[in-house]
Formats: structure tokens, sequence, C-alpha cells
């Protein structure tokens, strides 16, 4: 146990001391940053904001999905507040980012889905009366990945994804894919479904999307682990992507922004078929989300009604990743510092950013516009 | 081996004890009490982690009745498919490595030449120096599809077999693949233990087996075989171990479903293994999810304890006695090999014995 | 065939025990022979290298059993039958060796550079003209991670690994309860499967400074769960065979027990003693899982393993796999990199053990 004590006070010692060997990316105790500068989280036009003066350190993790994103935004923060160090640790996943961030280690959490009303009771123990308050930084949508050779555009209806997915349909000339794709032939191959093997916000709003839209074929949970045994379970969103890419007949879900040059399936929405686009997933989140039923002040909890995705020009399964944080922080520096980089995020810069490296798509001006109202009242 | 340690207990009292002697002892025996305390730390942790999951209501616990553990009505029914799969697993992969580690051991310690002995069991060590997560990326490149043409046809004409039954897959990604790299990987320790085993047999024995014109294998099947069985039996069961606790290149290669199924060729219907669940679930997994997890860890702690302790105990068992020459228990002759030799090259993989001493390889 | 010709052609003053016998040179017919007839079975059935294989040892085993069995006696066509067996077995065992290597080292050397060991990944920059990243890439955080968490490990279990030893060679009564609890406790720690060593820590660390206790030294603790035991079992073996005479000359002449295990025992046992560490070590290196559980990755340098995640070797050559950049084929040829890498230095830590063996290797031999 000595060697630990000796340990908190070496962490602090080594800020220091990794700072003379050049070296970053040292996620120790965030308290020793300070916040010079006024609080740039005011206006939209984040380009224009000033962030040189802030320093300090900012300790995050969670959501898989955001980390491309996240990796693009600390270096682009960065570019403008070079005392400003960020480590976004993704391999925790959203239910790891959760946890940390409750229980007070991480001064925001990247997660798939909003806060649940156990997590958030949680929260508010941490954050005080306030609470903590989910901001949708990034929008991507969930792609119908296939490689069946011979066919290089497939349309699906939500039924259809339902009952390949729930392994009704076994075959590639099934009457239900022919019905959705005339004038294309289609093999007799067998159909192998490629899912995930560990626990994912992706099968999660995949799985959510299929009950809401598909719920006479759809009877399984939703759930962050895929619920319906017979498919082909990979690990990790480039486990499905491989395997969708090595196999023959395969076809599987992933991010958008991860499935390389593997085709994807135009989705049935309404009456047309709609082809990912990042912004068709802008236009799918304007149409379809309303706020979380039991969302406090400043909080920006979506709910997706995926039933309202019936237009042309709207991708019919986005996908939506939080930043969580306390609406009160410990440290008013440190809500100075996490508020400005989330405001970077946020911001037209941070979005286009994250789109040309990350592949998201951007968040809708209103909805960006409301993430900075709700950043102004962080303290 | 033990007479030595006696002796130099009952010195130690001849000389005359000084503070340096004093605190020198004191040091050992703390040094052995802390194994004590280590093993008893990793235990009680484990188990204080994993009660508040046990006890709870699967039915009724927010953090339980969906996600990672969604679907199963109480703990034991979320690690009972996990165990099967885990022994299942190790299984399969123990009945396709030991009659290769077998044959292997015996042509390095009594077919191959002499001098290329001590170099052939290095090769064969080198296969354990292999990390598991290197064995897991070239499971999925390599073994998948290279097994994949042979499961297709194992499923087209032995598909009556209930094992081989079900729709094959067309990935690779089946419990077969992942049993063949799990045999790959318990290979080598199986091998170095029966061949230390193997080279135990007493010289004389063996050349009086030639002597009365017995060929070769009829030497290996009368002398080496009786006298190494239990040897063999608990290399065969220390690999067991071995792959009942692999966790990475399982994980990366079976596509996997919390079931409890007997197939092996098929991609929807693979039992899952307990170390690999833990791995793929842990980082999602939130508040008794964690836990929950964690306690199926001290299941897999608990069987692979129970396997070990088999093991160690044929390896301690003494000889049978032999009545005949020729029949399975035949006249008392043989002592059994030590079981400290045996154990150290169990522990080391590559027993430094073998290191320092060539020549009791190279017999 | 040959073979029939030539006990046909047998001189007749040979005695017995010689009579019936295939040529010594047999195989010299047999194997390609059945390599031939292999390469046209395959080529019936179309064309693969382990078919190949596979039937030429089929075809070799089935030639030689039968021409053994018609030319000498069932006695010796088992004979050779067996030994056709275990060496093919021996040769299967190598294909998958072959396999591993020849894939990590022909996926690894086009990644394998001096910038790739000198520089740390993470450090991702932004041009903001075109808002591209510039992203590092390196595995200097992997090989510093690596190299002080299983040094941690090394430093942990060593001390208490060899004076376990020692108390079991030197000290302890064989009776003693001590002992015999001891004894059974190392073996059931050999069997702690790695991921359980990998929850032990983070169980422990969470505990102690809460939910991220992500550090090198809790990984380096779960290593030494699995390294301890290895490390006394080999210490112990060394230790027994230096021989009582020693010891007894030196307590003889009036040292005391403590002076003779330093200045006696343990020189004459070094040799062994350091190629078991260094087994040892070769051993936990390649850990993933619990390395994962305790440490965590990061692809920022980190080199301090008292708080933070810390990248290694196999979590980086695992995580180029499971969690890729945006690049998605850079990151799996960063993850080939690292497990080159990886095997590099489990290869070279077990030359490192054979040559300390080798240069120390004892006078005295049992």
């Amino acid at each position: 146990m000595k060697v630990l004590s000796f340990g908190r006070a070496a962490a602090v010692l080594t800020v220091g001391m990794l700072a003379l060997t050049g070296c970053g990316g040292n996620a120790s105790s965030s308290s020793t940053s300070t916040a010079a500068g006024s609080s740039p989280a005011g206006s939209t036009a984040a380009a224009a904001t000033d962030y040189s003066s802030l320093s300090g350190t900012i300790t995050a993790g969670g959501s898989s999905a955001q980390a491309n994103a996240q990796a693009a935004w600390a270096a682009g923060f960065k570019a403008q507040a070079s005392k400003v160090t960020i480590n976004y640790d993704k391999s925790q996943g959203s239910g790891g980012g959760v946890t940390n961030f409750t229980a007070g280690s991480y001064d925001f959490a990247g997660s798939d889905a909003y806060l649940t009303a156990d997590q958030a009771a949680k929260a508010q123990e941490l954050c005080g009366p306030g609470g903590a308050i989910n901001l949708p930084v990034y929008l991507d949508g969930v792609a119908v990945i296939f490689n069946l050779p011979g066919v290089d555009k497939l349309q699906l209806s939500a039924e259809t994804i339902a009952k390949i997915f729930s392994q009704q349909i076994k075959t590639w000339d099934d009457a239900a894919i022919k019905a959705d794709n005339p004038g294309v032939t289609l093999p007799s191959t067998a159909i192998t479904t490629v899912t995930r093997s560990d626990g994912s916000g992706t099968t999660q709003n995949f799985t959510n999307y299929l009950h809401q839209v598909a719920p006479a074929v759809w009877t399984d949970p939703v759930s962050n682990k895929w619920p319906v045994a017979g498919s082909s379970a990979q690990q990790g969103g480039s486990g499905v992507v491989n395997t969708v890419k090595a196999g023959e007949g395969t076809i599987g879900y992933a991010d958008h922004s991860a499935i390389g040059d593997l085709k994807a399936a135009a989705i049935k929405a309404g009456d047309a078929y709609v082809s990912f686009s990042a912004d068709a997933v802008t236009k799918a989140v304007e149409a379809a989300v309303t706020p979380a039923a039991n969302a406090k002040e400043g909080d920006l909890a979506q709910d997706i009604d995926y039933t309202k995705l019936t237009s042309a020009n709207a991708y019919p399964i986005p996908l939506i990743s939080y930043d969580i944080l306390c609406t009160t922080f410990k440290d008013p520096a440190q809500a100075k510092l996490t508020a400005a980089y989330i405001g970077y995020i946020a911001s037209e810069q941070g979005q286009k950013i994250a789109a040309k490296n990350a592949g998201s798509a951007p968040l809708p001006a209103e909805l960006a516009a409301k993430i900075q109202e709700s950043l102004k009242k962080v303290s | 081996m033990s007479a030595f340690p006696a002796t130099a207990h009952r010195s130690s009292a001849a000389v005359r004890a000084r503070p340096a002697d004093r605190i020198f002892r004191l040091l050992s025996t703390a040094a052995a009490v802390s194994i004590m305390v280590i093993l008893a730390g990793v235990a009680l942790f484990l188990i204080l982690r994993a009660v508040p999951a046990i006890a709870a209501n699967w039915t009724s616990e927010a953090d339980l009745k969906s996600g990672v553990t969604g679907g199963f009505p109480s703990f034991w029914s979320y690690v009972a498919p996990l165990a099967f799969g885990t022994v299942w697993a190790s299984l399969i992969a123990l009945i396709l490595a030991t009659p290769v580690a077998i044959g292997i051991a015996l042509f390095i310690s009594h077919y191959s030449p002499r001098r290329l002995a001590t170099f052939l069991g290095y090769i064969i060590d080198l296969l354990a120096a292999v990390p598991s997560v290197v064995f897991g990326l070239w499971g999925i490149l390599v073994m998948r599809p290279f097994l994949l043409p042979m499961q297709e046809w194992l499923n087209t004409y032995l598909g009556w077999i209930p094992m081989f039954s079900g729709s094959v897959t067309s990935t690779g990604s089946s419990i077969l693949t992942g049993a063949v790299v799990l045999a790959v990987m318990v290979l080598p320790i199986i091998t170095s233990i029966s061949r230390e085993v193997f080279l135990q047999t007493p010289k004389l024995h063996e050349e009086a087996a030639l002597a009365l014109g017995a060929t070769r294998w009829e030497m290996v099947r009368l002398t080496v075989f009786p006298y190494a069985r239990s040897g063999v039996v608990s290399a065969v069961l220390l690999g067991l171990g071995r792959a009942l606790g692999e966790t990475m290149a399982v994980a990366m290669i079976i596509s996997p479903a919390i079931i409890t199924s007997f197939r092996v060729l098929t991609e929807g219907e693979n039992s899952q293994t307990i170390a690999s669940n833990i791995a793929l679930n842990f980082p999602i997994a939130t508040g008794l999810q964690r836990d929950a997890l964690i306690g199926t860890g001290l299941v897999l702690f608990v069987i692979s304890l129970a396997v070990n302790m088999v093991a160690r105990l044929v390896i301690s068992r003494k000889p049978r006695q032999r009545r005949r020459p020729t029949g399975d228990d035949g006249g008392k002759a043989t002592a059994a090999p030590d079981p400290a030799d045996v154990l150290a090259a169990s522990d080391a993989r590559v027993s430094p014995v073998s290191v320092l001493h060539p020549e009791s390889v190279s017999k | 065939m040959s073979a029939a010709a030539s006990t046909v052609a047998r001189p007749a003053g040979r005695n017995r025990y010689s009579t019936g016998s295939l040529p010594r040179r047999i195989n010299l017919y047999t194997l390609p022979g059945s390599f031939i007839l292999a390469a046209a079975v395959m080529g019936l059935l179309g064309f693969n290298w382990f078919g190949l294989a596979a039937f030429t040892a089929l075809i070799y085993l089935a030639a030689i059993s039968g021409l053994s069995l018609v030319v000498e006696n069932r006695r010796r066509a088992m004979d050779r039958f067996i030994r056709g067996l275990v060496t093919s077995a021996f040769l299967l065992a190598l294909l998958p060796l072959v396999s591993t290597l020849w894939t990590v080292v022909s996926k690894g050397i086009g990644v394998l550079s001096w910038e790739f060991i000198g520089t740390s990944g993470g450090g991702t920059t932004i041009n903001p003209d075109t808002l591209e990243l510039v992203t590092s890439s390196g595995a200097l955080q992997a090989i510093v991670g690596t190299l002080e968490i299983t040094g941690l490990a090394t430093l942990f279990s060593v001390p208490i690994g060899l004076l376990t030893a020692i108390y079991l060679v030197e000290y302890a009564a064989p009776t003693h309860w001590l002992r015999r609890t001891v004894n059974f406790l190392v073996d059931v720690m050999t069997g702690i499967p790695s991921i359980v060593a990998g929850l032990f820590a983070f169980s422990l660390f969470t505990l102690i400074l809460g939910p991220k206790a992500f550090s090198g030294l809790s990984a380096a603790v779960a290593l030494s769960v699995l390294m301890i035991p290895t490390v006394v079992r080999s210490c112990e073996e060394m230790l027994r065979l230096v021989p009582a005479d020693l010891r007894e000359a030196a307590y003889a002449l009036g040292v005391t027990k403590f002076v003779t295990i330093v200045k006696v025992v343990i020189p004459t046992a070094i040799a062994g003693i350091a190629t078991g560490i260094t087994l040892a070590i070769a051993r936990v290196i390649g850990e993933t899982a619990p390395i994962f559980m305790a440490a965590s990755f990061t692809d920022a340098f980190n080199g301090n393993p008292l708080a933070g995640p810390m990248q290694t070797l196999p979590v980086m050559a695992y995580t180029g796999y499971k969690f890729p950049g945006q690049d998605i084929a850079l990151s799996n040829s960063q993850a080939w990199g690292a497990a080159l890498l990886l095997v590099l230095l489990v290869v070279v830590l077990n030359l490192v053990a054979r040559i300390i063996a080798a240069i120390f290797a004892p006078k005295t031999s049992r």
C-alpha cells in the first residue's frame, strides 16, 4: 500500500516530469488545470473563439463510435489551445464511460445512449442538483453492409431486414428481398448474418430501429448485446466489417463511418429507398428526435422515433452519440475548460473536422445552437 | 531428493544463528507466507465482487435485466452455458492435440536422431512462445479460410453425427476453428511434459526389451508407456487447464452465443467460453453486470483449479504395481517419475533442466 | 517393388535375423513415390499444399507398412508404421509454427522500421487549412509500456519467488505444514487463468483507487500473480540441483546458513535461476487479457506506470485489430507490426535464456 500512496504523489509530480521529457498523454489528476481565459462557449461562430489562453487536462472516455471523431477534435482543439491535453479512452465503451463518469473520474463521458433514470440519479449525487446533461455531439448512421458477388446495389425494407436478422429468411433469392429489388437478379446463395459478439451501442440502436419499425417481425428485445442466435457474431465493428468482406452472401450492420469500401444497402423509408449520406442523417435527426421524457433543463437527450422517418431525404437508421457532463463541476476552471472543448466539438469547425476525418454527419444547426446554450450553464 | 533438505534443516540447528541468519530466515518464510496471502487475495477480491451479482434478483434488478446479462433468470443460468462452452471447446482442443503431442514427444525422445533431439524440442517449445493474441490474428487470417472446406465436407458427409450437424459456417468462425487454434496452443505443454516423462523411463528396461528382440515400437509400448502413463495423463490435464483459461484467441475467432450446444461447425450455435465472454463484454458492462462477469471469472477459477488439482494428484500418485511384464499391471519394476521434475517442466514450459543438461534430453 | 526384388536376390549366406528385411534405404524410394502419387491425387482433387502433405504422409504410411507386412512381418510393419506416424506428428506440428511465424513476419515486416520503433503513436496533429489529420504512427509507447510492466512484474515476482524457493528448499522441514501448504498453493497458482489474474488486479485497484484505476502497476500486479509460481518452481528445481556436499562443506567450516545460501548455494545455481526467470518473463510478456483489463490501452505515450492507461505490445496488436482508427488498413498493419515486435522480443528472451544456460552451465551435473 505504501507503493500506492507514493503513486498518488508521484502522479502529480510526473506531470512536470513528463513535460520535461516532452511526452504528453499522462491521464493523471486533472485538478492541476487552470483556465486563464474567459469562457468561449458563448457563440456558435466558434471558429472565431480564442482558446489559446486555456490550459489543463481533460480526462474522458467511453463510446468507441466517437473515438475517431474524438481523436480529430482533440487534434483540432490542440491546434488552437496548445496548453490543453485531452485524453479520450476509447477502450471503455459506452458502459465503462458512464460508470467512470458517475464515479467522478471523467470530466465527460462519451456514450451511445443517454443516461438511464438510475444513472441520472447516480450522476446527480456527483454533480449536485443540476445533475448531468446529455449533449448529442456525434451523428452517424447504422449501415446495413453486405457482400454478394454480382450484386452492387441492394434495397431493403425494415421488415425484410428484420426477417433477415431474425433468421426467418435464409437465402438471397427470397421473395421478400426480390420484392424490394425489382429487376435485380439475386443468387440463391445462403444468407449469413454478421453481428457483434461484444456489447455495443450500435447493436442497441439497430435493434431499437427494428423494434420500432418492424414490430410484427422483430419480437426480440432491444439490447446492446445481440439477442438472436444463429448469426456469425464477431468482435468489434471491425470484426463485423472484416467478416462481411471475407464472406460470400454475408450481411451485417456497422457504424457507417467504419465500413471502409464495403457496399451498404439503401433502406426503405416511406415509399423511397434512401442511401446513406451525411446530409440524410442530419435531416433524419432533424425530423425524428423529440426531447427525452425526463430531460432536465439544458439536457438534450433525444428519443428517436424511427417511424417518423418516411421522407426520401432522411436516412432511416440515424445514430446519435452523446457527450455527458455535469452542470456543476467541483472545480470551476475545469468546468470552463471542458465546456470550451465540447463547445468546440459542437461548433461548425468541430463538426467539419469530424465529418472529414471520422465520416460523421454534421449536427442540425438548431441542435448545435441548443448545445451552446446548454454549455453556458455549465459552471 | 527430500533427504537433503532434511539434512540441511538439521544442520541449521547445529550452526549458531546470527541476526543476519534470523532475518534471512524470516524473510524467506515471509515470502512463502505471501504466496498464501496473494492467493487468498485473488479469491477474496473475486468473491467480494461476485457475491452481489450472485445474490441479486436477475429478473428485477435494472442492471441485470437487459444488455450483457439480459434474458437470464439467475446467475447460475447465465454461467452454466458459459461453463459448458469453456469445457466443451477445451475438450475438443485436447482431443485434437493429445495424439499429436504424444507422437511428437515420442518422436523427440525415442525416434529422432539423438543429436537433433534438443533442437527439435526447442522448435516445439517455440510454439509456446507465440503470444495468444498473435494466434488470434493468425486464426482469423489463416485458419478460418483454411479450415472452411474441411468443415463444409464434414457437415455434408458426416452431418448425421449431432456434433457436425446444423447449418455449416460460411466464414469459419466455428468452435472447431477455435479448437484447432487452441490445440496448437496446448500442444507444446503436453509435448514438453510427456517428453520429460518418456525420457525418464529407466534405460535398463528399454535395453532389456530391445535385447529380447522387441522392435522399437514394442519397446515403447512395453516399457515407456506403462511407466509414463500417469505423467502423460497429468500433462493432458495441465494442457486442459491452459485451454480453459485461454481468452484472446477464442474471443477473436469463435462467433459465440450463450447457449448450450454440442455443434462444432455452425456459426450461430457456438457455445461461448467464460474467458472470452468476459473479454468481450467487460468494457460495456455497467454496475452489477461487471460483478456478474467477475462472478463468471470466479467459476472459471474454480473449474481450472479442479482440473489442476486432479492433474497434480495423478502425478503424485504412486505407480500401480505391475504383475506381468507385458500386461497393463506389471511387476514392481519402476519408480514414478519424480513429481518435482515433471511439475517443473510444466511450469517453466521449457524446463531449465533440459536447457542446462542437454544430455538429459538427447540421452 | 525394388524391395521385393532385393529380397529375392538376398545372398544365401545371411543369418536368419536379417532375413526378410527391407533395404536400409527404402525411404529413398517410398517417400518420392508417395509424393508423386499424392501430387497426382491433388491433380484430380484440386491443388492445395496441405492436401499434398497430408496425402504424401498417408500414402507413405500405407506403402511402408504394406511393404513391410509383405516382405518382413507384422511386428516390423507395425514398428515402421508407428515410426512414420510419430514423424508425421512432428511435421504436422511444424505447420502451424511455420504458418504463424510466416504470417507475422510477412505482415509485420513492412511496418517495422526504426521510425516505427522510435516514435510514439497518438501524436495526432491537424492541418488547419484542409482540416485533415496527420497521424503519427509508432510503437514506442507500447515498447516502453511492455518493458516497464514486465520489468515491474519481474521486480515483484523474483524476490518473492526466489525467497519462497529458498524457504522450501533450505529452511522448511519436509513435513512442516507451511511447506506442504505453500507447495500446494504454488500448484494452485499455476492454474490461475490469466484473465482471472486481470480481474483480480482490476478489482484490487478499483477498490483502492476508485473506478479509473488503470495503471501499469496494476498490470504488473496481474502479471506477477501469473509469474510467481513459475519463478518459484524453476528456482526450487535449481536450488535442489546444488549438491548437499557443498552446503555441508560450508557448514563444516563454520559458515552460517545465511552466508552459505548467499555465497555458495545461489552462485552455484545462478545460471539455472537466471534461465528460469528469463523464461518466466518470456511467458508473461505476451499476455494480453490481464494487461488489457488492468492497464487498458492508449495510443498516447505514458511512461509513468503509476497512473493512467499504458500501452503494451500485445494489447497494441489486439486493439489495432479491434479498435482501428479511421484508416483501418493502417491500424491493422500496425497491429501486425506490434505482433512481430512481440514475437521477436519473446524469441530473443528465449535465446538469452539459452545463452545464459550455455555460458554459466554448472560444472557439476546431476
